[in-house]
């Protein structure tokens, strides 16, 4: 397999756009450091290319080198943003990396032979039954990760050079996650696209007009549930979303928070309270009386996911639209 | 850090990755987390990233220990035998338990019928015999298995048997009392000795000591000839059956009474022993209320000596004759010192052709004075009919006492009461219709005794000679 090297010699930082998910291409950035200002010793750096069996990848020990200097760069060595990493802290971070797995998507966004019949053995077939598990259905699923090889493979171009997503691949997370959230932001892609494509006949019946006092109660409410989700916490924010608008379970939830099931339920029940008694205070605080705050609301605190489902989707702007806007 | 999520701005995969395998910085988690709340289509994402649970195989637990490993093949059906085996066993104890139970043991007998020969008396007290109730034994009626020793439970076991000892458990007496009216040979009196084998029968079930009121069978014609080692056999039902209908029973004495303090309130507890010439004692414990029971007695003369805490020793000498129902009524006075009386009884024949009515001690011996019935002495004795004092017929007993009082019994003299004078003057006799006279009571599959029956039975005559007659003793009107 002769591939030629993908450019990665981009010297502008373009900054982060929006990723394969979005819709559009994802944009390899890439801060090319001149020797003299290397952050990895040498030592630590050969050190790293051994561990990561870089060799076996055709990756010369520089190209390692500078794949771990432009990481650290662009993630600030895991430190929050404005603090300077010491030698120590960029070591820690440089050694907790997923070596291997960064050297294997290096090398194969260099278009190393060696490279992808490693990353073809030993990602092709979980690669593709992540698909069918995502798509519920071997055809698609089979489409899905041919699609996505194609575009790894560098197939792309950008600016008239190939461009491989792989280059975004850190090591911070496994190439396995790597590739499953690559097929994940396809797989919502997809929907997004046939979403375009709803029949006429499927869309929800314009919702009756309110009332003129509907319609003012509403916006009260729509302006108190605003203010009650800025208060929340992004956590109680997302499990609230997760939970009632998108109607995943506790257990779903739980995996994606790596917490126990429980854990969850409590504190969506703890985020739910909290949350209605933001939305009573804040309405109480428009002038509406407490009788006339819990009608507006609904006495019970499940009646509110039906008002987040109205109106928290319209609180904040659509980002997919946003984005075509852009395009 | 690129973490661009403004709108429209999307995290990239590596960024998801990151979140998703727990390895973001609570910063980044905690943008990641806000931009979701926000983000439909990056949570479907999220969701879409996790990988699906497959059902883990049904794995075999490694059994912990070598031992256990291979006994578990051996250890399941033994733990479901030993499973079956429990509920076998508490499924048969109760059955078990119960055929132990003194009371039901006593109430299988009908001591009323009973084998005609060879059922030989120990000479040991009845005390000592009920040491091994269950062993104690009949010869068979006739000379079926006079060798053959078939238990009680082995005969139980029999469906055939079964069957039988059941039926004879639910109605013993009436049993006895249909048997005994169509026996050839006279005995105590069918209806008599059908009551009184009811009551024995039940004694055992109101708690009392049952021990003592059983009786040993001792034919006259085998009385003093007895084989000793005869009692060791145990006597099946089917034999038992066999005894009936060969309609051979043999009639005894029966000693009835309730033991009394001058009060006239019954004494419990009390011990009467009643001891043959021969020295062989028969002993029973008085109910709550008194009473005691005292069948299957041989005819013959008998020492009665009634004895009770806190009061006199009382003896008294009674002859019983076959088939006869002595009712006694001791009357105990405090103390400590006995007392004895003699009571000289006259053999009286019973007429054992038609099973005549209870025959027993002549009430013109006790005291002498042959018009002291009821006395409140030592004994109220029934007699013959016609003897102008008493009368006897079926379960009804009247009896004239000195003073002209006329008291009735409807239960065989058990329990008395004075019936209201309806008539004037001072009652100076008291018979039986003539016809009805020495005859068994009317039974009521015989017809023509049956029509007899709604005749007057009883006549009173005063001392101004006017004659009352009345059917039941209580309700009396001139003749």
């Amino acid at each position: 397999m002769d591939i030629p090297p993908a450019n990665i010699d981009q010297t502008e930082p373009t900054g982060a756009e929006a990723c394969a998910a979005s819709g559009g291409s994802g944009i390899a950035v890439e801060v090319v450091l001149g020797a003299e200002s290397r952050l990895l010793p040498e030592m630590l750096g050969e050190e790293l290319w051994r561990a990561a069996s870089a060799e076996l990848v055709e990756l010369s020990q520089a190209e390692f080198a500078d794949a771990l200097e432009t990481i650290g760069a662009r993630d600030n060595f895991g430190l929050d943003p404005g603090k300077q990493a010491n030698e120590r802290q960029r070591e820690m971070f440089w050694r907790a990396l997923h070596l291997e797995d960064l050297a294997i998507a290096r090398g194969c966004a260099l278009g190393r032979e060696s490279a992808w019949r490693r990353f073809l053995a030993q990602y092709r077939e979980p690669l593709t039954r992540a698909a069918m598990e995502m798509t519920g259905s071997a055809a698609l699923g089979e489409e899905l990760a041919s699609a996505l090889y194609s575009e790894l493979f560098g197939l792309t171009e950008r600016e008239g050079k190939r461009w491989s997503p792989l280059l975004r691949y850190s090591g911070r997370g496994s190439l396995m996650g790597w590739l499953r959230a690559i097929l994940a932001q396809r797989r919502v892609n997809q929907f997004r696209k046939i979403g375009r494509e709803t029949a006429l006949g499927e869309i929800e019946p314009a919702a009756r007009v309110p009332e003129q006092l509907e319609l003012k109660q509403l916006e009260d409410l729509r302006m108190a549930i605003k203010m009650a989700l800025s208060s929340a916490s992004a956590e109680e924010r997302f499990l609230l979303s997760a939970y009632y608008l998108d109607q995943h379970t506790l257990h779903e939830i739980s995996r994606v928070l790596r917490v126990h099931e429980a854990t969850v339920s409590r504190k969506l029940k703890r985020a739910t309270e909290h949350l209605r008694k933001e939305l009573l205070r804040t309405l109480r605080g428009r002038g509406l009386s407490r009788r006339a705050a819990e009608e507006a609301l609904g006495t019970d605190p499940r009646d509110v996911d039906i008002n987040l489902r109205k109106l928290l989707q319209k609180t904040e702007g659509d980002p997919i639209s946003n984005q075509e806007r852009q395009e | 850090m690129n973490w661009n999520f403004q709108l429209g701005i999307h995290p990239d995969a590596d960024q998801l990755s990151v979140f998703v395998e727990g390895a973001a910085t609570s910063l980044e988690r905690e943008r990641m987390l806000a931009h979701l709340a926000e983000c439909e289509e990056c949570r479907k994402a999220v969701f879409f990233m996790q990988p699906h649970e497959e059902t883990q195989p049904a794995t075999r637990t490694p059994v912990k220990g070598w031992i256990w490993g291979r006994l578990l093949p051996v250890g399941l059906p033994a733990a479901a035998l030993a499973c079956g085996l429990i509920a076998l066993l508490v499924h048969i104890w109760p059955r078990d338990s119960a055929l132990r139970t003194p009371q039901q043991v006593a109430s299988l007998r009908t001591p009323e019928v009973l084998p005609k020969t060879k059922v030989a008396p120990s000479a040991d007290s009845e005390m000592d015999q009920r040491s091994g109730a269950q062993k104690r034994s009949f010869a068979p009626a006739s000379n079926l298995s006079n060798q053959e020793n078939l238990s009680l439970r082995k005969s139980l076991n029999l469906p055939e048997s079964s069957g039988q000892a059941a039926a004879k458990v639910a109605a013993p007496e009436t049993t006895t009392a249909n048997l005994s009216a169509n026996a050839p040979v006279g005995h105590a009196g069918g209806s008599a000795g059908g009551v009184m084998g009811g009551i024995s029968s039940q004694l055992p079930l109101n708690g009392r000591d049952v021990v003592n009121l059983q009786q040993l069978s001792t034919p006259a014609n085998t009385q003093g000839a007895a084989a000793q080692n005869s009692l060791a056999k145990e006597r099946s039902l089917p034999q038992l059956e066999i005894a009936k209908d060969s309609g051979q029973a043999e009639a005894f004495a029966r000693v009835s009474g309730r033991i009394t303090d001058r009060s006239g309130a019954g004494i419990s507890g009390a011990r009467v022993s009643l001891r043959d010439a021969g020295g062989k004692t028969r002993q029973a414990i008085t109910g709550a209320d008194g009473s005691f029971h005292v069948t299957e007695l041989p005819a013959g003369r008998y020492q009665l000596i009634a004895t009770a805490s806190g009061f006199k020793t009382v003896q008294q000498s009674i002859q019983l004759n076959p088939s006869q129902l002595a009712m006694l009524q001791p009357v105990l006075d405090i103390g400590t010192a006995s007392e004895q009386v003699t009571v000289e009884a006259g053999a009286e024949a019973v007429n054992t052709e038609d099973s005549a009515l209870s025959q027993n001690v002549d009430a013109r011996a006790i005291g002498g004075n042959g018009n002291g019935l009821p006395q409140s002495g030592y004994a109220r004795v029934f007699g013959v009919n016609g003897d102008g004092r008493s009368v006897a017929y079926g379960k009804q007993f009247l009896a004239l006492d000195s003073t002209g009082n006329l008291v009735l019994s409807h239960n065989g003299g058990k329990k008395w009461k004075k019936v209201r004078p309806q008539w004037t003057g001072k009652a100076v006799s008291i018979e039986l219709t003539p016809a009805y006279s020495s005859e068994a009571p009317p039974n009521p599959k015989n017809e023509s005794l049956g029509k007899a029956s709604e005749a007057a039975v009883f006549l009173l005559t005063t001392d101004a000679g006017t004659v009352w007659a009345s059917k039941d003793g209580a309700h009396w009107h001139q003749q």
